[in-house]
């Protein structure tokens, strides 16, 4: 089922900003959600303790949200292309357990290891990317087979939670005293802003937008694809790394949960999964999204148990009001 | 070159066989090839009560394909499948409370439940434009949340119900030799297959699946055709999760999660396009014997559990990739 | 099936060398030897009936498709076996019915896709793309076309004219045009074709595809003719009775039958509409009567397929009111509109097949208007349904192996057409709405429908109809509504009612 856009081109020539707005509604949305949340969060926190988050506060939610946000980005790349990555959970799942068994406490060690692991979490990618483009198979049932090869792999390293990571690694890397993991945040945006000025991300977009046309302008697809899941394999590595360096120890299964956050994430930042559009900044924004949430959550006395209907919930009226508001800007334009 | 070619004339049996068809003929050919393998490797593999037991377990996944597949004739998908079977099979054993007398209205609650969640997914999806993976995610999540909650984790007083003793031994009896699961599972498969194969209503649903704006115009109403499919989906589930708790006793957590991939696999592995207007249920169901066979030979390998879901990934990319492929554009 | 990679002398100024191009797909042979040769410094046109393997043609000189024999040599040098990128570094552009446009990347990153302004570190400068994509459609004269617009929110004409905008952009040596007008009006068929004239007087070669012999004839400094995968016949020109002869190698005294007589004043009205309102729609009225053929007229893109879906039931009204044989309708869907006696045959506007289902079979293509007609409680009764697909089939002349098992997607494109008219047929409206019906119709199939249209009114049916080609609304309708920004602005019949009158009313600022 193919969708088109709706018709912006009756506005008045060179009208710049109305067009960029109706362009980018469900985007700006997410930011706009984020705020609100935010400041929900600042109040209901306000109203428990009397006081305001501060630095432990947002440090954590800093540290939570950037395993959320690295995967969150890698997932999107994948779906402007129109595809799906089931398989990221079982990414991070492998860089855990790896990172948990064999970094030592030295520099050459964790350093080493960790490009290692981006590396294996790449490769990874790649296949899955040789799989969709080369065997000519439907990226879900793909990255849910090589989801389950992962999960198997992640067991067969570290059976059971524990392992260590080194604390210099730790305090590095998602420092508890501030939030200084903001700089990873940071530099996956800057990322994301060089990749969209690349002609490798304006092959990403075309070949999301119409496969055919991207094959007329002489675009690779094949390639372009094996690219795109690549980097999420890498980005999702990266999470894992992050993940294994905030819970200073190894879980095989950590991962799991990220699968079915990451597309939330992406949902809320408002892209599309027919894929050709959308920004993994919005992707950003849906994984604090989704972070605070579960503050929020917590804070406004929620039983745990309920949290997956809560979130449920939420992501339908998000993607709801991405749509009302939508036709709200066609019509009047 | 002839006109108008009604009946027979000049059909020959290659016309007969499309290629749909084929598919699904191939798809039970490498259920056969897996029996033969395995009774290759494993004497006994092939034997009567083997293959009953395999089949049985392959009917819960056929349960579940068959709403899978009504969905993905139309180009959606159902990934609210798991909590909306462990849900509804959490409530028919705490509506139940164990009792007979009970059994009807804990069966008819049930599986109204699945009915109902299938209802709201389809009226979001078709009236409010929420893409499908998104709402049914969602409602999975949703689904979640309210039967943990609800049932305290599964600790609450009724949560320990078992089935209905009437239902249990019913499920596990035999007719000539014959599981009453599986008389069960070949019931839905006739009554699936006749919808589709000779109801306005399943002619429908393939052109909804083809063109919905072509069938619109043409007075089919796709919205309602989408969201009764949804509903069949939520059923369908909720089936799937009455019969394992009855088949098992008691309800547990967690009990829909492999049912997911299963019923996506199965039916795209019998030829159902994902993208929608193509395949038949009766591919399904090849799928579901052939994956749970093979599953099934695997674990007959004895190894770990790490070990199987390596090998299980690993022989679905295979099974993908000598059957599901993409045509070439 | 020569082998010749070195050019004649003689052959130096040749652009296009096809010789003994030979093509099958699935078993069917679309080219057999076909031939063609163009110099630079030329317009060349390429007509044939549908099937006759122009498009196939056209694709294999342009390297997206190879051809099983034959050799294409551009510019001197061997392409048989290359593929688009060769023939791009060879200074071949092409614009082909599939337009390759993004529809969710604005006009400005589609004409600069692969060309995009580069700054420092090579990085694409995005904030330049709207200016410079401003200034690229003023050097081209495109007007009313904002830069920042989605291209797929346009309509089909200006994305059409985006894509050939991006192919002269390019400054082509070789231009290759595939039914590049099928979706514009005559004001910016007029506008490409002073882009063609102009490329071509700087020494580039042009070879366009096309259905409309006026085109043709205006345009092209020879003429190629193809039939049946088959070269049959190159000049300088034809009339076009002997170009349709040659290209249906049957002789078709005239293209339009007769109309039918006007109906009688005291006709009883069919269909009558009243102050329609809509998003688009303002203030239309007018009466339909029975046996009448009402055409539709007016540039592309005036409002007239919201026209027809409204009245279908298919988009909402705000105001106005629908009466169908004399009472008030209320039309919440087509499936209402179906059950009042209307029918709809509707190819909108970019997929020429987009009003069938193309892997079901002829036969679930044609009943499924009339489900309820063929089954009881529900269950289809295959014999009743057989013998109404035979019925259909038969007075269509629908060519098909087996209309029960036969998917759709294999026919011709004439068959598909008789397909979707069928499944209206079988409605037995009263009333039927044809909006453009006959696009991308070879002309065999296209005169069998002008006589279904004429003995469909004769029968006492009502036609609604609108084409995208003047012509044929000048010669087939009683009379003819002028559309213009979603209203009526004039009524014409009779003498004033032909091809050029229509284009004159449609262009006038509009009389009442």
């Amino acid at each position: 089922m193919s969708d088109m856009p709706r018709g912006t081109a009756t506005l008045s020539p060179f009208s710049g900003w109305r067009h960029s707005l109706a362009q980018n509604m469900s985007f700006l949305l997410s930011f706009v959600i984020l705020a609100g949340l935010t400041l929900l969060y600042i109040g209901l926190f306000h109203g428990q303790l009397n006081a305001y988050p501060g630095t432990f506060e947002w440090t954590s939610v800093v540290n939570t949200a950037v395993p959320t946000v690295l995967v969150a980005v890698g997932q999107t790349i994948v779906v402007i292309t129109r595809g799906i990555d089931l398989s990221v959970g079982g990414v991070i799942d492998v860089s855990n357990a790896l990172a948990a068994t064999h970094m030592k406490d030295s520099l050459a060690s964790m350093v080493g290891w960790s490009l290692a692991i981006l590396a294996l979490g790449a490769v990874f990618g790649a296949i899955n990317g040789i799989l969709v483009a080369y065997g000519r198979l439907q990226p879900i049932l793909v990255t849910l087979a090589t989801l389950a090869i992962l999960q198997g792999l992640a067991i067969w390293i570290l059976p059971e939670p524990g392992g260590l990571i080194p604390p210099s690694y730790s305090n590095t890397l998602a420092s508890t005293q501030g939030p200084w993991s903001l700089c990873f945040i940071a530099l996956v945006a800057v990322a994301w802003l060089v990749l969209r000025r690349m002609t490798i991300g304006v092959r990403i977009f075309a070949i999301g937008n119409d496969e055919s046309a991207a094959r007329a302008h002489g675009i690779p697809v094949r390639r372009v694809k094996v690219i795109a899941f690549a980097l999420s394999g890498l980005l999702a590595a990266a999470s894992g790394l992050f993940l294994a360096a905030s819970t200073t120890g190894g879980d095989a299964a950590a991962g799991d949960v990220y699968i079915l956050t990451s597309i939330a994430a992406v949902v809320l930042g408002g892209i599309s999964f027919y894929g050709g559009r959308g920004s993994a900044l919005g992707s950003i924004a849906g994984a604090f999204v989704l972070t605070i949430l579960t503050n929020v959550l917590f804070f406004a006395g929620i039983n745990p148990l309920y949290q997956s209907f809560f979130q449920g919930v939420f992501l339908v009226i998000a993607v709801f009001l991405g749509v009302i508001l939508g036709r709200l800007v066609k019509a009047s334009t | 070159m002839s006109v108008g070619g009604s009946t027979g004339s000049g059909t020959r049996a290659r016309d007969l066989l499309t290629v749909d068809r084929r598919r699904i003929l191939v798809t039970f050919g490498a259920a056969i090839l897996v029996f033969l393998v395995g009774a290759f490797l494993h004497p006994g593999f092939a034997s009567a009560a083997s293959v009953k037991a395999i089949l049985v377990i392959a009917s819960f996944v056929g349960l579940v394909a068959a709403g899978q597949t009504f969905v993905l004739l139309v180009g959606g998908i159902d990934l609210s499948i798991p909590w909306v079977l462990n849900a509804a099979g959490v409530l028919f054993a705490t509506a139940s409370l164990g009792r007979d007398s009970r059994a009807a209205y804990a069966l008819l609650l049930a599986l109204g439940l699945g009915a109902l969640v299938g209802l709201v997914n389809g009226l979001c999806i078709s009236y409010l434009a929420v893409p499908a993976v998104v709402m049914t995610l969602a409602m999975n999540g949703i689904m979640e949340g309210l039967t943990l909650g609800r049932t305290q984790g599964l600790t609450c007083e009724t949560c320990r119900s078992y089935a209905p003793p009437a239902l249990q031994n019913a499920i596990h009896a035999q007719l000539a030799g014959i599981p009453v699961q599986l008389i069960l599972w070949f019931g839905v498969i006739l009554a699936v297959t006749f919808i589709l194969s000779f109801t306005t209503f399943g002619r429908k649903i393939y052109s909804t699946g083809s063109n919905a704006v072509a069938s619109y115009l043409a007075g089919v109403n796709v919205r309602a055709v989408t969201v009764i499919l949804y509903m069949l989906s939520g059923f369908f589930a909720a089936l799937a999760g009455i019969v394992l708790v009855a088949y098992s006793g008691q309800a547990t957590l967690g009990l829909g999660d492999p049912f997911l991939f299963q019923s996506i696999a199965a039916a795209v592995i019998g030829g159902v396009a994902i993208l929608g207007g193509r395949g038949h249920y009766l591919g399904a169901v090849a799928g579901a014997i052939s994956l749970i066979a093979l599953i099934s030979l695997l674990q007959a390998e004895n190894m770990p559990d790490y070990g199987r879901s390596i090998l299980y990934g690993v022989a679905i990319l295979v099974v993908l990739l000598l059957f599901g492929r993409e045509e070439r554009t | 099936m020569s082998d010749e990679t070195r050019t004649t002398p003689a052959a130096q100024n040749l652009a296009i060398e096809a010789i003994g191009i030979s093509r099958s797909f699935g078993g069917v042979e679309a080219l057999t030897g076909a031939a063609l040769t163009a110099s630079f410094g030329e317009v060349h046109a390429l007509v044939g009936e549908n099937g006759a393997g122009k498009s196939t043609l056209i694709k294999i000189i342009g390297g997206t498709v190879k051809p099983d024999a034959g050799s294409v040599v551009i510019d001197g040098e061997d392409v048989t076996a290359s593929g688009p990128r060769t023939a791009r570094r060879l200074g071949v552009g092409t614009v082909f019915q599939e337009l390759t446009l993004f529809p969710w990347l604005t006009v400005a990153e589609n004409l600069f896709v692969g060309r995009e302004p580069r700054g420092p570190a090579r990085l694409i400068q995005r904030r330049k793309l709207p200016q410079r994509a401003a200034e690229v459609l003023e050097r081209f004269e495109v007007n009313g076309i904002n830069p920042r617009s989605l291209a797929g929110s346009l309509p089909l004409a200006q994305r059409q004219m985006v894509e050939i905008t991006a192919a002269f952009m390019r400054e082509p040596r070789i231009l290759l045009l595939d039914e590049p007008t099928s979706a514009l009006a005559e004001r910016e068929v007029e506008w490409l074709f002073g882009l063609v004239r102009r490329l071509r007087d700087n020494g580039a070669c042009v070879l366009f595809t096309s259905h409309r012999w006026g085109e043709v004839g205006s345009l092209a400094d020879r003429i190629t003719v193809l039939r049946n995968g088959r070269h049959v016949a190159t000049e300088r020109q034809f009339t076009e009775h002997e170009a349709v002869t040659l290209m249906t190698g049957r002789t078709i005294d005239r293209m339009y039958p007769d109309r039918p007589a006007l109906p009688e004043a005291e006709s009883e009205v069919a269909l009558s509409a009243e102050g329609l309102e809509g998003d688009v729609l303002h203030g239309v009225s007018f009466e339909l009567k029975r046996g009448e053929i009402l055409g539709i007229g007016g540039l592309a893109g005036q409002g007239q397929p919201e026209l027809f879906l409204s009245l279908f039931g298919a988009r909402k009204l705000t105001r106005g009111q629908i009466s169908i044989g004399g009472k008030r309708a209320k039309l919440r869907s087509p499936a209402d509109a179906i059950k009042r006696g209307l029918a709809i045959a509707l190819v909108p506007e970019d997929r020429k097949t987009e009003g069938l289902m193309l892997p079901m079979s002829v036969k679930d293509n044609l009943t499924l208007a009339v489900l309820d007609k063929i089954s009881q409680a529900g269950v289809i009764r295959r014999r009743q349904e057989l013998s109404l697909v035979g019925g259909v089939a038969e007075r269509l002349q629908i060519k098909t192996r087996n209309a029960g098992l036969q998917a759709v997607g294999t026919l011709s494109g004439g068959n598909q057409q008789k397909v979707l008219i069928g499944r209206w047929l079988l409605v037995e409206p009263d009333v039927l709405l044809l909006f453009d019906i006959t696009r991308g119709v070879d002309v065999g199939t296209k005169h069998d429908i002008y006589e279904l249209v004429v003995n469909l009114a004769a029968e006492g049916k009502a036609l609604l109809y609108y084409s995208s080609e003047t012509e044929e609304i000048a010669q087939l309708c009683h009379r003819v509504l002028v559309m213009r920004e979603g209203r009526v602005i004039s009524e014409l019949s009779g003498a004033e009612a032909s091809a050029e009158g229509l284009v004159a009313a449609a262009l006038r600022e509009g009389d009442r």
